[in-house]
């Protein structure tokens, strides 16, 4: 996708999230869970659970079994160090001066002496790593999440943190890169992250009796936990 | 006596609400059972996974005891609670309470390495009703559990428990309410027995 349209997307997006943020934003009190598009969210969901079956957890069952756990942590560790990059921003974006200038200093201590992230030695020297997002970002700003949404593939969001997830990508020096390159380190991200957040996955499947409930509440209600920590920092 | 006992807890309570930086008593009585939870996982064989016998005994003594599974389900259940019968209802805190045990006791094998650090705790309101925040510490980033306890005839026991700002008995109650809105009362005690006899 060209930069251009890039930005006409978000544009769009963002009209929307806003549109619907100022709309829900005040209905915050009422416990009905806001999820117009269940059916369809529930037919990506159940698309998302072959998409996994099928493709993804033999991936990165694979991706597990060949590659050992140091090495692994060390691949999450610099995509880890780009996802620094962009909490810093965030968290200059709330308010939180401090934390922003943790995280960039994070980017710079790994980027250099970690070997681009391979190794977290701030984090060693007692640089903890917080993270934050655009979705949270707006949240802080005082957007609504407005309605839930499962993306395809990628599964739980809301139009809110699809329009975060959008500026994320659209920010992102990888997007320019060329198509191939781009898409085989999104394909190894995703994988990568898949493999990190299996036990989680598991427990899910075990102690829910209807997944996509179950997923929804603990994605809303976690989306809902970081946007007020953000906005109580200030 | 009770009463005496009464107005020492009463006491007690009062100096943890003037000066916050004494440490009360759910706050304690969380601190005592992860370390006690935490030695007896640590005391089992280092190459057993899964919930083993040893690990049962360890749930059913040390921690079970410390959780108000009758509220729980309560809460879980929201206002379709007072639409059950008390058989159904006593059916219901069984079940759920099987299934709750059962899906987190594996968690308790990560205790082996990582330690529970207790932060501090809050009232929530009344000084029947606190929150214990915890962290787990470990090799990842630390995850921030706090224990929602209230004081009840039983004394303080555990009513919910949240995971970085995610309740349990929040999602359990999406959960009992789709259920129930689609096939009553009936369709919630048969999904969790269909869930348990898995």
């Amino acid at each position: 996708m060209k930069p251009m349209q890039h930005r006409s997307v978000t544009q769009l997006l963002l009209a929307l999230v806003f549109a619907f943020g100022m709309a829900s934003g005040s209905a915050r009190a009422q416990e009905k869970v806001n999820d117009p598009f269940e059916p369809l969210n529930r037919g990506f969901f159940f698309f998302n659970e072959i998409f996994d079956a099928v493709i993804t957890t033999p991936v990165t069952s694979i991706y597990k079994a060949i590659i050992p756990d140091p090495v692994r942590r060390s691949i999450g560790g610099v995509f880890g160090n780009l996802d620094d990059l962009y909490s810093g921003v965030n968290h200059g974006l709330q308010g939180k001066g401090k934390q922003a200038g943790t995280d960039f200093s994070r980017v710079l201590i790994n980027t250099t002496i970690g070997l681009g992230g391979l190794f977290d030695v701030a984090g060693d020297m007692g640089m903890a790593k917080s993270k934050s997002d655009y979705g949270v970002t707006l949240g802080a700003w005082g957007v609504g999440a407005g309605p839930y949404l499962v993306l395809p593939v990628m599964g739980p969001s809301s139009v809110r943190d699809t329009v975060g997830r959008g500026l994320r990508i659209a920010s992102d020096p990888r997007t320019y890169l060329p198509m191939e390159t781009r898409y085989s380190l999104t394909a190894a991200e995703f994988v990568q992250l898949r493999a990190a957040n299996a036990s989680a996955e598991d427990l899910i499947a075990s102690s829910s009796l209807d997944k996509y409930n179950f997923t929804r509440s603990l994605y809303l209600q976690r989306r809902e936990s970081q946007v007020r920590e953000a906005r109580e920092a200030n | 006596m009770s009463r005496f006992l009464a107005l020492v807890l009463g006491l007690i309570a009062f100096t943890v609400t003037v000066s916050p930086v004494r440490a009360s008593v759910p706050e304690d009585m969380i601190k005592t059972m992860a370390a006690n939870v935490t030695t007896q996982v640590r005391a089992v064989p280092a190459n057993t996974n899964g919930v083993t016998p040893q690990v049962q005994a360890i749930i059913e003594h040390d921690i079970m005891p410390r959780f108000d599974f009758n509220r729980i389900t309560q809460i879980a259940m929201g206002r379709n609670w007072a639409k059950a019968s008390p058989a159904e209802q006593k059916e219901i805190v069984t079940q759920f309470t099987h299934l709750l045990v059962r899906t987190y006791s594996n968690a308790i094998n990560n205790l082996r390495d990582m330690d529970v650090v207790v932060k501090g705790s809050r009232s929530n309101g009344s000084d029947s009703d606190v929150t214990v925040r915890t962290q787990m510490v470990g090799r990842n980033q630390p995850t921030a559990i706090d224990y929602f306890l209230s004081n009840a005839s039983g004394g303080w026991k555990v009513y919910d428990v949240q995971v970085e700002g995610v309740s349990l008995v929040s999602a359990y109650r999406d959960e009992f309410t789709s259920l129930f809105s689609n096939s009553g009362i009936a369709g919630v005690i048969d999904a969790l027995k269909k869930k348990n006899s898995k």
